[in-house]
């Protein structure tokens, strides 16, 4: 019985090739869909898991509240706690730390890198994550200074070789030692990094963080339970713990320390791509789970608009295997037979449409991963769960998809079939309207997605952070000094440059406490350079910007006095002024250190002092418009020391700016001793914290793609069956004096209809989700009536576009010709 | 052995009602070769719906080889036309996508005959309507008699005790025609009953007794051979 099924279902494939390849097609094209974003969740959900022993492996995770702000967490802790820490609790195995400071020069021969990857790690590092090794013995291998270990990568980047095993690096001038080598990470690893360096180096990061000991906040610690431990119960102590250990530290360096809390607790390794910190320190930056979700969700839409097609196309032409099913009924056949036969039909659909999705799932990946900046693989071959997810995937969909049409199918009666007569198809034409308008409520919803997103991120690019970054260069220099701004300046084509504090360009934050009054609020500080506010088109609202011919505006020329400070208008609010003019004239009161610096900065808090407010300038931000622009003031501080001046943002002549910056890369080579340049265009500089919106929204523009390509296929196929069906009805009406314009007009409004039903159901379920994907800015567009119009107009266009060629076809048809049709 | 009595069959609409069948009683012996005639609409071919299972009756009893069928479910009815009966219609009706012996192996697939017997007898029956030579054909291969004589093969495939044929002579020509009724007539002398709706007087002649429909009544019954 089965080789009679089959043969009547390939022969059935064959005969009507053209509609079984849409068929098929939408279907491999709804399944490669669904592996590849299968593969990317599944990647995201198993972060850092391929690391032996991984579920006793914690992150210090750090909860700080300020007074009157929210509470904010990190991944970054205090350079001690790792040793204390491991003083207090007998359960923990391994303490270590890691830090990524300013990007060292990596040295050997001819080679020489602002070594991007580099991390400092203390020796226990890789006792606690104990990575697949491939030289040397890394467990012990960053217990001396010199110590150095290299991933396979790192390794054939500066050696050409695997296993350089006692080859010497220059680590900023100090030689080093490779230990040993390590399997270069995965994509699905929280860590970043491909040169670290022992933190026993007297020029490490860590080592100068020492010195700094509970005031800096700028190391992971991680943690290794003994086997059997709980973190629990440690988490429960470490209260008691902060008390006795940390508060006191910190209250010894900081007596003016105003009441901040702090919290902490152990974050399990697997979490922390999950679960990213809010006041960041993450190594790379981690999922949003909504967004995961939201993907998965519309992956499951995807293969459900590719099942639909399926289901619209294996019903509207049903009736042409009319006569099959009602010999077979005459000759006995239960329906349950008959349901038997084409569920198979439909398995033998989505099998071939696996088979082909598999390929084109293999023939995307590579730039699926490109795009997506992972390394995933798709190895179904050998990981059998993999294999079972899809085959069961598959086989759910045949079944799913191949009941209705086959309820339908099995539901002729032979007695009018067999006469010739006209095919009832039960209720096929209402369920089929229904499946083409949950369709199209996809693809527009899809459509909507994405344009908001890509307004979003416009919006959190330019008009958001309130900055003009147009033609502005941003070159790093360590630090940033007059001399160099200087040249800079000479060159020709730079309309103006200024230095500015990694706090200014959003690359660090720094805060303290301030008073106006018996006031006191915790505010942001950002030390900048003239003409900095001129640079990014920053005006002042109320006041004036700081002028180098007033001495009191210059905080590198101040000892025993503080220099003259900006606002913005939340600092404006938070330190009670009525309004910016209000401002002007005041004093404000705080902490300004003229020695501050990066190599020291454990210097005691420094005397109150007070500074005069003579500017107000708007909320500007370089950081992303997720949070806040916290309350900030601005100054003019010194410029010979990175803490204070990093970022020189140069501003060129548009007309001349590629000999600009060459002019300007000849003058580094000329002045930075072998440094290597560092240099971004300001926009794309900011685009590196919108990198997953980016991702998310190219993600969702090409599943809005793919649906409407899918739900094209079907629409395509369902439009010549129609027109089909149609002819004789259509005769009729041209004979009856129908011209063939008004004949095109009834078909397009027959299938615009269900794309007017789809609007009503996709629009008001989008505007929810992105009103709540918007909320998760501080600072967002709003959704604006003209994109559901576009969007509710894109679905129309494209269901005509999809139809026209056979509406056409059909009204032009000659009458005579239609009415001999049956 | 099919007794039907005071059989009416309505097809009803949202608005109107068509009386197809109107109070018939009539039977037919086990063995015996039956012609129905009349003009078109006359309700020929809801009788012979209703006297092969495919169609029940609206109202009245209808004994099948013995049993009262007209209240029966469907699973129940398909079960009887499986066991008991072969169709030949007047448009052939052979699966498009299936080659003439998978066409009349289908009148076995659901009688749950072995494979190897299903190839046997296959092979008999084409080969008994002369169509052995052409088993691996498609449908559309074929002329229509050859067609019509594919049909017959699979009629008689399963050893049916009733053959019903719908104006199986309606689309062929004087020839295969005549070919079509020495089988049907063969049939019916080896003892399988055949009920047939022709518009042919000269077909017709080939039955034992002529019933003439009117309106959804039989108007004449006309016994040609005793």
């Amino acid at each position: 019985m089965f080789g009679n099924y089959l043969a009547a279902s390939i022969r059935n494939l064959q005969r009507n090739g053209v509609y079984a390849a849409l068929t098929v097609t939408g279907l491999a094209i709804g399944f490669a869909s669904a592996i590849l974003i299968g593969l990317y969740l599944r990647h995201e959900l198993t972060y850092d898991q391929f690391i032996p022993g991984h579920e006793r492996v914690f992150l210090v995770n750090q909860l700080i509240t300020a007074p009157d702000k929210p509470q904010v967490d990190m991944d970054v802790s205090s350079a001690h706690l790792a040793d204390d820490l491991k003083l207090e609790f007998p359960q923990i195995e391994y303490t270590a730390r890691t830090a990524a400071g300013f990007p060292p020069t990596v040295r050997r021969g001819d080679v020489s890198v602002s070594e991007l990857q580099f991390v400092w790690a203390d020796p226990d590092f890789f006792k606690i994550l104990p990575v697949p090794v491939v030289a040397g013995d890394a467990a012990h291998g960053l217990e001396a200074g010199d110590d150095v270990v290299l991933t396979r990568a790192a390794a054939r980047r500066y050696f050409g070789r695997d296993a350089p095993i006692g080859g010497q690096l220059l680590v900023d001038g100090h030689a080093m030692r490779v230990t040993a080598v390590i399997e270069d990470l995965p994509s699905n690893t929280h860590l970043a990094g491909e040169v670290f360096g022992s933190s026993k180096a007297t020029f490490s990061m860590l080592a100068m963080l020492d010195k700094a000991g509970y005031t800096s906040n700028s190391n992971q610690t991680y943690v290794r339970l003994k086997s059997g431990a709980s973190a629990a119960a440690i988490d429960a102590q470490l209260h008691s713990f902060l008390d006795r250990r940390v508060v006191p530290q910190i209250r010894k360096i900081d007596p003016d320390w105003h009441g901040v809390r702090y919290a902490m607790r152990l974050k399990p390794l697997t979490s922390i791509h999950l679960q990213p910190s809010d006041g960041g320190g993450d190594p790379k930056p981690g999922a949003d789970v909504k967004v995961l979700a939201g993907i998965g969700v519309i992956g499951v839409l995807i293969v459900v608009v590719a099942a639909i097609n399926f289901v619209t196309l294996m019903t509207a032409r049903a009736s042409r295997r009319a006569t099959e099913v009602g010999v077979r009924k005459a000759l006995g056949a239960q329906r349950k037979d008959l349901i038997v036969q084409f569920m198979g039909e439909a398995l033998i659909y989505v099998a071939v449409a696996l088979v082909l999705a598999v390929a084109l799932a293999e023939l995307l990946l590579p730039a699926v991963n490109a795009a997506l900046q992972r390394k995933m693989s798709f190895s179904y071959l050998t990981d059998p769960s993999l294999l079972l997810v899809m085959l069961g995937v598959t086989v759910a969909t045949g079944l799913l998809a191949g009941f209705y049409p086959a309820l339908v199918l099995s539901s002729f009666r032979p007695s009018s079939v067999l006469k010739g007569g006209p095919v009832a198809a039960s209720g096929g034409g209402g369920v089929r309207e229904i499946l083409v308008v949950a369709q199209f409520a996809v693809l527009i919803a899809l459509l909507l997605a994405a344009v908001t997103i890509y307004r979003q991120t416009n919006f959190g690019l330019k008009d958001a952070t309130h900055t003009n970054k147009d033609g502005v260069m941003m070159l790093f220099a360590s630090p940033c000094t007059e001399t160099l701004r200087n040249e800079v300046l000479a060159v020709p084509g730079v309309r103006g440059a200024a230095c500015g504090s990694p706090a200014a360009v959003g690359l660090s934050m720094s805060s303290d406490m301030t008073f106006r009054g018996p006031r006191k609020t915790m505010l942001m500080y950002a030390p900048v350079d003239f003409g900095f506010f001129q640079i990014y088109g920053i005006p002042p609202i109320a006041g004036r910007l700081p002028n180098p011919d007033r001495p009191g505006d210059d905080g590198a020329r101040l000892k025993d006095t503080a220099p003259t400070i900006l606002l913005n208008e939340a600092a404006v609010r938070a330190l009670g002024f009525p309004s910016p003019q209000a401002a002007i004239g005041q004093q404000v009161i705080w902490h300004f250190n003229p020695t501050s610096s990066f190599t020291d900065m454990a210097q005691p808090t420094p005397p109150p002092r007070a500074s005069e407010v003579i500017g107000v300038v708007p909320d500007f931000t370089f950081r992303s418009v997720r949070q806040k622009i916290d309350a900030t003031f601005y100054y003019v501080g010194p410029r010979n020391d990175a803490l204070n001046s990093v970022a020189l943002s140069i501003k060129i002549d548009p007309v001349h700016r590629a000999e600009t910056v060459k002019a300007i890369d000849r003058l580094w080579t000329k002045i930075s001793a072998g440094m290597p340049l560092q240099q971004y265009f300001a926009d794309q500089f900011l685009l590196r914290l919108y990198i997953d919106n980016v991702i998310q929204g190219g993600f969702i523009a090409v599943c809005a793609l793919i649906a409407v390509s899918i739900a094209c296929l079907g629409l395509f196929a369902l439009s010549a069956y129609t027109a089909e069906r149609r002819t004789r009805e259509i005769g009729i009406r041209k004979a009856m004096g129908a011209s063939s314009s008004e004949i095109l007009r009834l078909l397009l409004w027959q299938f615009a209809k269900p794309v007017l039903w789809a609007n009503l159901l996709a629009l008001p379920l989008a505007w929810l989700a992105m009103d709540y994907w918007l909320k998760g800015f501080a600072y967002h567009v709003d959704l604006a009536p003209w994109t559901f119009v576009a969007a509710a107009g894109t679905g129309i266009v494209i269901a005509w576009a999809t139809v026209f060629f056979h509406a056409l076809r059909v009204a032009r048809a000659r009458p005579v010709g239609a009415l001999r049709y049956e | 052995m099919l007794r039907l009595t005071n059989v009416s069959k309505i097809y009803r609409t949202a608005e109107v009602e068509t009386l197809a069948l109107n109070e018939i009683s009539m039977e037919v012996r086990g063995g015996e070769f039956v012609a129905v005639m009349g003009p078109s609409g006359c309700g020929k071919s809801t009788l012979l719906n209703t006297l092969g299972l495919l169609d029940t009756p609206t109202s009245g009893s209808f004994e099948f080889f013995g049993q009262e069928v007209a209240r029966r479910s469907e699973r129940e009815l398909t079960a009887l036309r499986c066991e008991r009966i072969g169709f030949v219609f007047q448009s052939f009706n052979l699966i498009d996508d299936l080659s003439v012996a998978e066409n009349v192996e289908v009148a076995l697939l659901y009688r749950k005959v072995p494979s190897g017997e299903r190839r046997r007898r296959v092979a008999e029956a084409l080969d008994a309507v002369g169509m052995g030579h052409r088993a691996k054909h498609r449908p559309q291969q074929l002329s229509g008699g050859q067609q019509q004589r594919v049909a017959v093969a699979r009629a008689l495939v399963s050893n049916p005790s009733l053959i019903l044929a719908d104006e199986p002579t309606g689309n062929l020509d004087t020839v295969n025609g005549e070919a079509v009724m020495a089988m049907l007539t063969a049939a019916a002398e080896s003892g399988v009953t055949v009920v047939m709706v022709t518009h042919s007087l000269a077909h017709a002649a080939a039955a034992q007794r002529t019933i003439k429909l009117l309106d959804g009544r039989v108007v004449s019954e006309t016994l040609l051979a005793a």
